[in-house]
């Protein structure tokens, strides 16, 4: 299980893998989804992309766990603080 | 003149031609401070995320302008004035992907499937 994991990762980060094993134990690292796609500009109407940076509680997804970059999260925050003025997503649940 | 682009969602109860009507006073107010519209996209009836002043849908309709900022506070007045009006907002164009068409009026999944998965879990 754990194994296959592991060999789920990116190609690239097979150099690092041994340094990376010492930290954390078959953790598959982290990237940035908007860097990765290339995305310059996330618009606050887009609103399935946006969905799935709130999940449940529609919380917005913290950076520790979606792996984004610190310049796409802030953008992001703007985006999805846009759409719910607009109750295009929900402030919560509830 | 800046680009701005402003969305305001109408009480369901309007009709579409009174939408239209609405949309054509709002371009008058426009055109007459000497600001042009560059789009407009009506994005019809949707649920709201949350209810506001008990209304469970709206009539969304976004308007991409080029126009003076003193327009923008003019329009923001307008919008307040009208009762039936329930939300707007006017955001600078920062991209000029803003100025095509919205996501809103893409056929539905268009976009690449795997971005729209939820990022995962560690």
């Amino acid at each position: 299980m754990r194994e296959s994991r592991e060999s789920g990762g990116r190609g690239q980060d097979r150099g690092r893998k041994k340094q990376y094993k010492k930290k954390f134990l078959f953790r598959k690292k982290k990237f940035c989804k908007f860097c990765d796609e290339k995305i310059k500009f996330i618009d606050y109407k887009d609103v399935r992309l946006l969905q799935a940076f709130t999940p449940e509680r529609a919380k917005i997804f913290p950076r520790r766990i979606a792996g984004t970059c610190s310049k796409h999260q802030r953008k992001l925050m703007q985006a999805i603080k846009r759409a719910r003025i607009l109750a295009l997503i929900p402030f919560t649940s509830d | 003149m800046l680009q701005y682009e402003t969305v305001f969602i109408a009480d369901p109860t309007y009709t579409d031609e009174e939408v239209d009507e609405l949309i054509k006073g709002y371009e008058q107010v426009v055109t007459g401070a000497g600001g042009k519209s560059l789009k407009i996209e009506k994005w019809g009836k949707r649920r709201l995320a949350y209810s506001i002043r008990h209304n469970e849908e709206g009539i969304y309709v976004l308007m991409t302008l080029e126009c003076p900022a003193s327009l923008v506070k003019e329009l923001d007045r307008r919008f307040r004035m009208n009762d039936r009006i329930l939300r707007h907002m006017a955001v600078r164009v920062e991209s000029e992907l803003q100025l095509g068409p919205s996501p809103m009026m893409k056929p539905r999944p268009e976009r690449d499937e795997q971005l729209l998965e939820p990022p995962m879990m560690p």
